[in-house]
């Protein structure tokens, strides 16, 4: 009787490690319109609603949460801050100048608007849902095909871009974030800088690097960097529109031998901490 | 633990319910660098309550369908916590919980289990993610915070499946037989080994 029971318990294990086994390898070997990512679809279309449900309910216990978080920051970061407040005014009289000249802080409050980005529609969305681990830079948003949003649309927040729409259901869609490894953007440092190619960081979610194109230009700590949007003459043109505010270098590494100069930026938006994000539809992404 | 169909939605429904307070609260609450993982607790609870077979099934479950519902590569998530399920029956049938310290310590380690297979699946993969040693502290915070998490988890899966369980059911008529004083010799959590195992 016990055998019995071990044999049974043996086959159900290699039956249910097989059919993961089956389904990893179908998943990746499969094209995007492909069966198995076709149900996924649909049993995403259907629960979405359900899971948006889940996250709107859940939404004050959240908040009660953050209050709570940023409670116990506040306080320990009062002190520090009043500290700050007096060097940063001054910072801010010289930063103020050169911001104003790049315009992109401008641009943006006009890109979310609406008012200045030609043939872009924008589209405000909640967050509803992100993966449970930090290595998936996706965030699951409210807004999907129903309300215009299409594969490969811009999706910003006030702080600037935060990544492409990946997936789409009829009120849902799926975010790679500019941290995650499927993503490289087109950039380039504001003030006449060197373009280059923004990516996640192997084995440091939350910041990117920026690889030159043009490597005879300098690109020093502090710099700006936004989307460069580019188009080539053939009609190859970039997914995200130009000039949305991407991150600041935080950190040069200059070039050793074979090695590429590394430049390492933080992201102007809070990736961790999204609840409202803007998607840029309807810009033939 | 004897699987009736009242049971079995029972469990479908403590693995559904699961799925969503992951989707909607605890993925989107980060703690220290990262987020509680309910989902391995939950299927751990499973697992010490109902045996290996059904933890490693509703490990499975729980994994296909978090996979749908955030748009993941769907067997990676069900391979982490069908291994922590399994485990936790496996442990459940081998050795007596003695002690109170067991269901959460267990729940911690096989939490940081999961989702260092999680990581290494990920990185063999190379599926979109960049992964790193950062994947060691994720499993450390996960494990400590699956710790927290089974405190209150355990004994709530426990009545809501305490119907099938083998050990409650003889324990109430031994009470009927002998009255509340005989309670024979079993740990802080009336069991003992090799009994409510599927």
């Amino acid at each position: 009787m016990y055998r019995k029971q071990v044999r049974r318990r043996r086959a159900i294990l290699v039956v249910l490690v097989v059919a993961c086994l089956m389904l990893i390898s179908i998943s990746i070997s499969e094209a995007e319109s492909g069966p198995l990512h076709s149900v996924q679809r649909g049993v995403s279309t259907i629960l979405s609603p359900i899971g948006e449900g889940a996250s709107r309910a859940l939404k004050p216990a959240r908040d009660l949460v953050d209050w709570f978080d940023e409670t116990w920051e506040a306080r320990g970061e009062n002190e520090d801050l009043r500290r700050q407040v007096a060097a940063l005014r001054a910072e801010l009289v010289k930063t103020r100048d050169a911001a104003e000249q790049a315009g992109y802080a401008d641009k943006l409050a006009g890109l979310i608007k609406g008012g200045e980005l030609t043939g872009y529609t924008p589209v405000d969305a909640s967050v509803i849902g992100r993966s449970f681990s930090l290595w998936y830079g996706t965030i699951k948003i409210d807004a999907g095909s129903s309300d215009g949003v299409s594969r490969n649309d811009a999706v910003i927040t006030e702080d600037g871009l935060i990544g492409r729409i990946s997936q789409v259901t009829g009120g849902t869609s799926e975010v790679a974030l500019i941290t995650g490894g499927s993503n490289a953007v087109t950039a380039r440092v504001v003030g006449g800088g060197p373009e280059g190619l923004i990516s996640g960081v192997v084995g440091a979610p939350g910041k990117l690097d920026f690889s030159l194109i043009q490597g005879d230009k300098e690109v020093k700590d502090g710099d700006r960097l936004v989307t460069a949007g580019f188009t080539s003459e053939d009609g190859l043109s970039s997914r995200y529109p130009a000039d949305i505010p991407i991150g600041e270098v935080v950190e040069t590494i200059p070039a050793e031998q074979e090695q590429r100069e590394q430049v390492n930026v933080e992201p102007f938006a809070d990736l961790a901490d999204l609840s409202q994000v803007t998607v840029l539809t309807g810009g033939g992404g | 633990m004897i699987v009736t169909p009242p049971i079995l939605i029972r469990l479908a429904l403590v693995v559904f319910v699961s799925v969503l307070l992951q989707f909607g609260f605890f993925s989107q609450v980060p703690i220290l660098g990262s987020v509680a993982n309910l989902l391995p607790v939950v299927v751990v609870a499973i697992g010490l309550l109902g045996g290996a077979v059904a933890g490693a099934v509703s490990g499975f479950a729980t994994g296909l369908l978090i996979d749908a519902m955030i748009g993941g590569t769907p067997g990676v998530a069900s391979l982490s916590l069908m291994a922590a399920g399994y485990l936790a029956g496996r442990w459940r049938e081998g050795y007596d919980i003695v002690s109170s310290l067991v269901p959460p310590l267990l729940a911690g380690a096989l939490s940081a289990l999961a989702a260092l297979i999680y990581g290494g699946l990920t990185l063999t993969l190379g599926i979109d993610a960049p992964v790193s040693v950062l994947a060691l502290r994720e499993a450390l915070v996960q494990g400590l915070l699956g710790i927290l998490l089974m405190v209150p988890v355990f004994p709530l899966v426990r009545r809501i499946v305490r119907p099938a369980l083998v050990d409650d059911a003889g324990r109430a008529r031994s009470r009927t037989v002998a009255g509340p004083r005989h309670s024979g010799r079993r740990g802080r959590f009336g069991m003992m080994r090799g009994q409510g195992s599927l």
